[in-house]
């Protein structure tokens, strides 16, 4: 299991909504230079949910910051649709990530100073759209959150509040969602209800997604299983349980 | 966009209502007083114009002595007109009525014999007419005075006094003492006073023998008959009048006059003005600091933005938004806070006898303009580095926070030291080579001045972790742990210790820089004026009309004074320049003012017909002993004085000086004196001098006599109390350093949340708390007042320095001063202090650890 996984598909086919080439991080310098990341390469398909697991240090939040825009790369290529990152400006920049990107992070989601409903069309309200109306209901509704809307985020509990970041993840239909530890804050349950809320989004209405976690149960709703350590991929897993998860990482443990 | 960043923008000031509300203050503040200013400036002036229109509503025409050079209001003085001129004009076709007025010096006296003022105001004698039209005052009770002994007094000095109409007055005027019977109170429209003044109202008979006009009026006031045309009576009587005289009509006379008021009205509200800019200036510290600061805690909230999609430019115009939206509901409230001053400056002013008006609130356009000029302006300059560095957060700080800002010190303190450089040159090019005069002076030197105040606030971050550490160390041997806290927190950060600061930095250098300059001034006033004198006594009046010839007259006859003479004054024109000369007895001068007198001289050398003049001025116009010196008198004549002699010491005559004889021989016009200087005889017992010079003075309540000593003293009070004047008028400016330190420390101690809450928790009590926090807040204040009296001292030695040695000559220092700003700096840290000590003590220790 120590074989580095082919690529599925390749990188700027239309069947991939991100992927990264040969991407390399690099932090400091001579003896104190770390390789957050370590030669790259990985494309995620269209409509897919893929969960990237790996230990503390093994660069997976790294990948999802350079694959979100949120930081670059020391070399190598990420790209988004057939976009390559590293070509804009940061208006650009700024510009991709209002629309083809949606974020789901692990705590302080929100701006606490807006309601629940202006957090969700937020990302529409920064492009000076309304966005697509109905969809937006519909998300409102998937995550029960209509009897919330008016609340602001201190009168939420976590659980609540991160459907609300899931809500505005979706709201704005981009080509891809990024969720770093979207559970880790959350007691079971709930993250639970979250997860599903991402399968559901990607089973029904074909959203792509990349998570970044921790939890084998987590890692169990996603498609594939990518695994990280020291920043590079070093295994895949395709339609995983949470059963299968943990016997794989016993493994890599022994 | 435009919605979510103003929605944004909103809600932020919303839910921060606590800072809106400090930052709102400072705004409000800096706006009301400038607000303050100007609706004072202009309702005084509205006030006065309308008064004097009022008072000269029905004069058509007035006939008066004309001046050859300068107005009245520079002090230039109009001789007398024969009384026969009225008689001429009244016969003269249109004229409906010409009545003769005289206006001079006339001091009521109470029944305790003591001079009656209303807080300096003038106190004049003047005549009035029965003829409705042409009556300047209002009785309003009792009647006019028309018999011999019979005078009208206004209603607030007859209030002053505790007299009434059938009170038996005393008056004094330049011919004399004599006694009145009160017949009737008088006041101006439909009030019962004369705007501060005091005023006596005679019979013209009675007029033209007190008032010391020698038989002469000083005008004559007509009024035409109905369906005249002005603009040939006006011809008529030019034709009909002597040489020397002039006809001005009723709205010039108005104008002339609210001129006169309106530039002394003016002179005290750009004084005002420049405390009220420094009052702004300061506030726009406070904003930029308490915004630099909320951006800092609000990294994460601003990077998710970014993260999701706000553009850079987007964060930065949702910071302008706030900071708009503040500044604008400030100003509107600073706006009627300004108004409110306005009031309230109007009522100290008049408790302290000012005599304002207080009728009418002017809000000009102007005033409303630049009060959001001011509060927007100053508020949107504030937050243009704080914007520019929220939009450069990276998103990615939405994550790892502890990505944060990098922080650029190198750049910051380039930038500091070259703006102090830069204003540090402009200030003393500004003081020393004065491009362009007196603009040219306030333009270099103001402008300079608040670079060095900008450079020094940033520069101070580089010194300020050793400085407190220094200040630091006693409050940690006295206080422990506590003590160690406050140190460590105020050398945590700082650069936001010295941006804390640096409003009380500005306030503090202001009063040490005034200290300095009124200090030096003060020292060498009374150097000056005890080197120059070799009199005893020195007699000066509380009215700026000064004193009667009568004075000199009873002293000369005292037989334990030995010598006196008057310093009288006159303006002339010399070589086409306005000059002020001096004129004395000269014989009693040699005995009585070491003038200095150049190459052999002596003042018997200044007999009438001779001039004297200063060393400096003698150069300037290439004079010398010998040489004629042409002098035209306000009354248009002109004389060939000669140069008799040069002197070196200016302090008491000024530049010039003549005999009494050559200035009677000159100018009919009513001459005061500053002073009057004289000498006992040689072993005169002192108590018995000052008693017979007491008694000799008895009638003549506005003269006051005091010894060399006294009057040295007197004068050196009076520039104390200009400091005093200087320092609570910063007030304003330091009351808004102080809420700054509130602020950034009530900022400091929620962004410690955790941290206290954790020292809590450990076993910290509620005072330990308290002490750590105010102890941080001494020092912070402590810091400011340090920096700024190093800086404010620099500054004063250079405003000193710049001033001519024949007005300061050398510098001193009083460290007493020093002292005592200091020990306010640490009052001032310890009522920063209140609030946000009272909230760190206050925190829920569960709440504080659990906050995320």
């Amino acid at each position: 299991m120590s074989t580095i996984p082919t690529i599925s598909t390749s990188p700027g086919s239309e069947l991939a909504a991100a992927g990264a080439v040969d991407a390399v991080k690099r932090y400091g310098s001579g003896d104190a230079e770390v390789r957050a990341l370590d030669g790259v390469t990985v494309s995620f398909e269209s409509g897919k949910y893929t969960a990237i697991m790996g230990p503390s240090g093994s660069g997976k939040s790294t990948l999802l910051h350079c694959l979100a825009g949120l930081d670059d790369l020391t070399s190598g290529a990420v790209y988004i649709g057939d976009t390559y990152l590293a070509k804009l400006n940061d208006k650009q920049l700024t510009e991709l990530r209002r629309t083809k990107v949606g974020f789901i992070f692990q705590a302080y989601n929100l701006i606490p100073t807006l309601t629940a409903a202006e957090n969700i069309s937020l990302p529409m309200m920064l492009g000076g759209t309304d966005g697509d109306k109905a969809w937006v209901d519909e998300v409102i509704d998937t995550v029960g959150l209509r009897d919330r809307l008016k609340h602001r985020p201190s009168e939420l509990s976590g659980g609540q509040q991160q459907r609300v970041a899931v809500a505005r993840a979706l709201a704005s239909q981009p080509t891809i969602i990024f969720a770093d530890e979207p559970t880790g804050n959350l007691d079971s349950r709930s993250g639970a209800e979250i997860l599903q809320f991402m399968q559901d989004a990607v089973r029904r209405h074909g959203q792509t997604i990349v998570m970044v976690t921790h939890d084998p149960v987590a890692a169990a709703y996603a498609d594939r299983v990518l695994f990280l350590n020291d920043g590079r991929i070093v295994d895949e897993m395709l339609d995983p349980t949470a059963d299968s998860v943990l016997e794989h990482l016993k493994n890599v443990g022994e | 966009m435009a919605g979510s960043t103003s929605l944004i923008a909103r809600r932020s000031i919303r839910s921060r209502l606590g800072r809106t509300i400090s930052i709102a203050s400072a705004i409000l503040m800096g706006v009301a007083f400038v607000v303050g200013t100007f609706v004072l400036a202009d309702s005084l002036k509205a006030t006065f114009e309308g008064l004097f229109s009022d008072i000269n509503e029905n004069i058509d025409l007035e006939v008066r002595q004309e001046l050859a050079f300068g107005d009245e209001a520079e002090g230039v003085q109009r001789d007398p007109i024969p009384l026969e001129i009225a008689g001429q004009i009244g016969t003269i076709d249109g004229v409906r009525e010409a009545v003769p007025t005289i206006g001079r010096y006339a001091q009521v006296i109470d029944g305790d014999g003591a001079a009656v003022t209303l807080g300096g105001g003038p106190t004049l004698g003047v005549t009035d007419t029965e003829d409705e039209e042409l009556s300047t005052v209002t009785v309003f009770e009792g009647r006019r005075p028309s018999a011999d002994g019979e005078v009208a007094i206004d209603g607030a000095t007859a209030e002053e006094a505790d007299l009434g109409v059938g009170d038996p007055v005393q008056i004094t005027t330049d011919a004399g003492t004599f006694e009145f019977e009160i017949v009737g109170l008088v006041g101006l429209g439909d009030t019962e006073a004369f705007g501060g003044a005091s005023i006596s109202v005679f019979p013209l008979e009675t007029a033209l023998e007190v008032l010391g006009t020698d038989g002469k009026i000083d005008a004559v006031d007509i009024s035409l008959e109905d369906g005249a045309d002005p603009a040939a009576v006006r011809a008529a009587i030019e034709a009909a009048i002597p040489d020397g005289t002039e006809v001005i009509t009723g709205e010039e006379l108005s104008e002339e006059q609210a001129d006169a008021v309106n530039q002394f009205v003016d002179i005290f509200a750009t004084g005002l003005l420049i405390f009220a800019f420094i009052t702004a200036f300061v506030s726009a510290f406070i904003i930029n600091n308490v915004f630099a600061i909320t951006i800092g805690q609000r990294l994460r909230e601003l990077a998710l933005l970014r993260a999701i999609g706000a553009a850079g430019r987007q964060v930065r115009r949702m910071i302008y938004v706030e900071a708009l939206v503040m500044s604008l509901v400030a100003t509107v409230l600073g706006i009627g806070a300004g108004v409110l001053i306005a009031k309230g400056l109007t009522a100290v002013f008049n408790a302290a006898g000012a005599g304002f008006p207080t009728s009418g609130t002017v809000i000009s356009l102007r005033t409303v303009a630049m009060a959001f000029l001011v509060g927007v302006g100053i508020t949107m300059l504030s937050v243009v580095v704080p914007a520019r560095r929220a939009a450069k957060i990276p998103p990615v700080a939405a994550m790892r926070p502890e990505l944060g800002f990098d922080t650029i010190n190198a750049r910051r303190l380039v930038g500091g030291t070259v703006t102090l450089v830069v204003g540090a040159l402009m200030f003393v090019a500004g003081l020393f080579l004065r491009p362009g005069g007196t603009i040219g002076l306030i333009a270099l030197a103001g402008g300079g001045g608040l670079l060095i105040f900008i450079g020094v606030a940033s520069v101070s971050s580089t010194i300020a972790r050793p400085v407190v550490g220094v200040l630091g160390w006693p409050i940690r041997k006295v206080f422990g742990t506590a003590g160690r806290l406050a140190r460590d927190n105020a050398a945590r950060s700082p650069r936001r210790t010295s941006a804390s600061a640096a409003a009380l930095m500005i306030g503090v250098a202001l009063v040490s820089a005034a200290s300095v300059f009124a200090i030096s001034l003060r020292v060498s006033v009374g150097n000056a004026f005890s080197t120059s004198l070799d009199a005893d006594y020195v007699v000066t009046s509380d009215s700026f009309q000064g004193l009667p010839p009568s004075v000199a007259a009873a002293l000369r006859d005292v037989p334990e004074i030995a010598a006196v003479t008057p310093i009288q004054g006159s303006a002339v024109e010399i070589d086409g320049e306005q000059k002020a000369i001096g004129a004395g007895d000269p014989e009693a001068l040699d005995q009585l003012i070491d003038l200095e007198v150049r190459d052999g001289g002596s003042l018997a050398d200044l007999g009438e017909g001779d001039i004297f003049v200063h060393v400096d001025a003698a150069s300037d116009f290439e004079l010398a002993v010998g040489d004629p010196v042409d002098v035209r008198f306000p009354n248009g004549g002109e004389r060939t004085l000669t140069m008799t002699g040069v002197f070196d010491d200016a302090t008491f005559v000024g530049n010039y000086l003549v005999s009494l004889d050559t200035l009677d021989e000159s100018s009919d016009a009513p001459r005061a004196a500053f002073f009057v200087v004289a000498k006992l005889q040689p072993g005169t017992d002192p108590a018995q001098a000052r008693t017979a010079i007491n008694e000799a003075l008895d009638d003549l309540p506005q003269a006051k006599a005091q010894t060399v000593e006294e009057f040295v003293g007197a004068q050196e009070d009076q520039i104390n109390q200009i400091l005093v004047v200087i320092s609570s008028l910063l007030v304003f400016a330091i009351a808004i350093a102080v809420l700054g330190i509130s602020i950034t420390l009530a900022l400091a101690v929620f962004e410690r949340t955790r941290e206290i809450g954790l020292l809590r928790a450990v076993g910290m009590n509620k005072r330990q708390t308290r002490r750590a926090v105010r102890w941080e807040a001494v020092i912070v204040s402590l810091f400011g007042a340090i920096v700024g009296v190093v800086v404010g001292s620099l500054i004063g030695v250079a405003l000193t320095l710049a001033v001519p040695d024949s007005v300061i000559e050398g510098l001193s220092f009083s460290w007493p001063t020093v002292a005592f700003i200091l020990v306010g700096a640490v009052i001032a840290g310890l009522v920063a202090s209140l609030y946000p000590s009272f909230k760190a003590s206050r925190m829920d220790v569960c709440d504080a650890i659990a906050t995320r």
